[in-house]
């Protein structure tokens, strides 16, 4: 299923047979994947196929019923969300999750929190090391903010800014986390043409400079299918197919699933 | 050098413009362009002239003024910036009040001691109560909060030691208030320059704000003041990008109490004794509403705002207790009428607070944002 140049060495997050369920509602039903470094899966289905709840189960906002989840050998099962952020899940939000009455500078320095050290009394002294740790983070974040060509906006508060640039600056929060693995959940959602082209194009730049692994929940089967190197199709929970763009897309069941078929 | 109209002429001398940013560290100074630095002198400026020119009677107020101030830039920290609502901050500034009475005055303790000891148990008091908050939150959170002004008015009630002599009340006016060779209490001596007991605590009071300030200020601009403000806007995102809510508001709880603390010590200087009716109950819950009012007045989320916030409730409430027994309502005066001029106080600030909420939440700091504005926008501003 895997291409052959991507199985250098042991995949980044190793996700197997995965299932939860909210009483008797099956949400996720054995599903299992790879995703290998610098590889972009996408994960797609219907509305309510499951796709967020992997996601939420990836960040350990959910604690899945069964199965195993790997990254980079820790598990994910059981650990805080906080703790599964340190081990390297980044995260972008299908319905935003920025801090909207901080500035881009602070929403993004905000990614890092678990990159740095000093609490409330380092802080509350200014003393040396918070006072360097602000500094050498700032650098790091001022990175992401001109990849992400957020420069106009570094000193306006998220919430006064047009949903296209609320989507860019969660995506360079999740970035400025420096994760193993990045989960997009529908980054272009509700986006135009025209900014889901800009989406597309800082998707694909990220993958060639930073090499870091994606997943991505989306939509938009033209991005999709673009940019993925492999697709997860799912339907109630229940994985459908696996495979490269265009074997997916030619997958009876899939096309069952999405045109509603005699199944 | 530069020919471009644009560059100012600072840049033409080969010298960046005095508001340029040139380093990181630059960006996170304190007192950052001109107007800033201005503004920081005249304030010095202020501190230091006006217990020259004021009345011993109003300087006390002033200082009751910082008192306040310092309770309420520890209260803004928790409900202003990490978003949790608390109605006991009275009993954490009871606990400063009390330890300067048994500590300062019946056991003659120096200031840095009591001051402390008052500290480091509204730290950990606040460090207990932070707790409730992982599960409550909002209102729920505010009702468990009011707890903790009967929980004190209980312990203060039955604990003898604490409210001897006269039942209720517990002296303060003995207790020392040095710091090495400046003595506050009698008054500072500077050579052959002698100055009052309530000018030397106006300096003392108003030190410690500009302390309580500045702490304030560096916690909010470092890792977890940016941590408190992810979990007041959005706190599952907050723990999903690696937010720990709990240690933060366990900690916000813990400082936002050592803060109330050392504004009860502050309360403390200002009378001759404190009485627990005052801080803790009933009328402690007042209190801890007055202390809401004056954030929401001055400005939720911003420390300057906590400070003029104190300035505006304090005063106004003097004002109406002043003039307020005259003052016709419906023609009839306020004390004849159906209303004492302490309800009078709390429904008009009542009103002023509700005004506030729905005509300029963000408080007094926020008019003066608007101001600022209209001033950068100049002659561009409508």
């Amino acid at each position: 299923m895997t291409t052959a140049d991507q199985q250098s060495g042991e995949p980044r997050l190793r996700v197997h047979d995965i299932s939860l369920a909210f009483g008797e509602v099956k949400t996720l039903n054995g599903v299992s994947f790879d995703v290998n470094p610098g590889e972009l899966l996408a994960v797609i289905g219907p509305n309510g196929a499951g796709k967020t709840s992997i996601f939420n189960c990836l960040s350990a906002v959910y604690r899945p019923h069964s199965g195993s989840i790997h990254l980079d050998g820790h598990s994910l099962i059981g650990v805080s969300p906080t703790k599964a952020a340190r081990l390297g899940v980044g995260r972008t939000f299908q319905n935003l999750g920025l801090f909207e009455h901080l500035d881009v500078v602070d929403n993004l320095l905000l990614g890092r929190h678990h990159l740095m050290r000093s609490g409330f009394l380092a802080g509350a002294l200014w003393l040396g090391r918070a006072r360097r740790e602000e500094v050498a983070h700032r650098e790091a974040v001022e990175q992401v903010i001109e990849l992400l060509a957020l420069t106009p906006y570094r000193r306006t508060h998220v919430g006064l800014l047009p949903y296209g640039v609320q989507k860019r600056i969660e995506l360079g929060r999740a970035l400025a986390m420096e994760p193993r693995v990045l989960l997009l959940d529908e980054p272009v959602a509700g986006m135009n043409l025209e900014e889901t082209e800009d989406m597309a194009r800082y998707l694909v730049e990220l993958r060639k400079e930073l090499g870091v692994s994606m997943i991505l929940v989306e939509h938009d089967m033209h991005l999709v299918m673009d940019l993925a190197d492999r697709v997860l199709a799912l339907d109630f929970g229940t994985p459908l197919a696996t495979g490269t763009p265009a074997e997916v897309q030619a997958h009876p069941d899939v096309i069952a699933a999405y045109l509603g078929g005699a199944a | 050098m530069s020919v471009l109209p644009f560059t100012s002429r600072s840049a033409a001398r080969g010298r960046p413009h005095r508001n340029m940013v040139l380093t990181r560290a630059d960006d996170l100074r304190l007192t950052r362009g001109p107007w800033r630095k201005a503004f920081a002198v005249l304030l010095v400026v202020c501190y230091l002239s006006l217990p020259h020119w004021y009345s011993d009677a109003s300087l006390s107020v002033l200082t009751l003024v910082a008192a306040f101030a310092i309770g309420s830039i520890g209260l803004n920290l928790l409900v202003g910036y990490t978003g949790q609502v608390s109605l006991g901050h009275a009993a954490f500034v009871s606990i400063g009040a009390f330890a300067t009475s048994a500590l300062g005055d019946q056991r003659g303790w120096p200031l840095p001691a009591y001051l402390a000891v008052a500290v480091l148990v509204g730290l950990l008091v606040g460090a207990i109560v932070g707790p409730f908050a992982l599960r409550l939150r909002g209102n729920y959170l505010a009702i468990v909060t009011i707890g903790l002004v009967f929980v004190a008015e209980h312990i203060y009630r039955n604990w003898e030691s604490l409210s001897v002599p006269v039942r209720g009340t517990a002296p303060t006016r003995n207790a020392a208030i040095e710091l090495g060779p400046l003595d506050f209490g009698k008054g500072l001596q500077f050579g052959d320059v002698v100055y009052t007991r309530e000018q030397s605590l106006f300096w003392l009071a108003w030190a410690l704000v500009a302390l309580t300030a500045l702490v304030a200020h560096n916690i909010t601009r470092t890792r977890s003041g940016r941590a408190m403000q992810a979990v007041r806007d959005h706190d599952l995102s907050a723990e999903v990008i690696g937010v720990n809510p709990a240690r933060t508001k366990v900690g916000v709880f813990a400082v936002s109490g050592a803060m109330a603390a050392a504004g009860g010590v502050v309360y403390s200087f200002t009378l001759g004794a404190v009485d627990y009716h005052e801080l803790s109950g009933g009328r402690g819950l007042f209190m801890s509403i007055t202390f809401l009012a004056i954030i929401i007045l001055g400005g939720l989320g911003t420390i300057y705002g906590s400070i003029l916030g104190a300035f505006l409730v304090i005063y106004g409430q003097r004002f109406i207790a002043d003039n307020g027994a005259d003052a016709p309502i419906l023609g009839i005066p306020v004390e004849k009428g159906w209303l004492s001029t302490g309800e009078l106080n709390g429904v008009l600030f009542g009103l002023l607070v509700i005004g506030f909420l729905l005509l300029e939440p963000r408080g007094l700091a926020a008019l003066w944002l608007r101001v600022r504005r209209w001033f950068e926008k100049w002659p561009f501003s409508y």
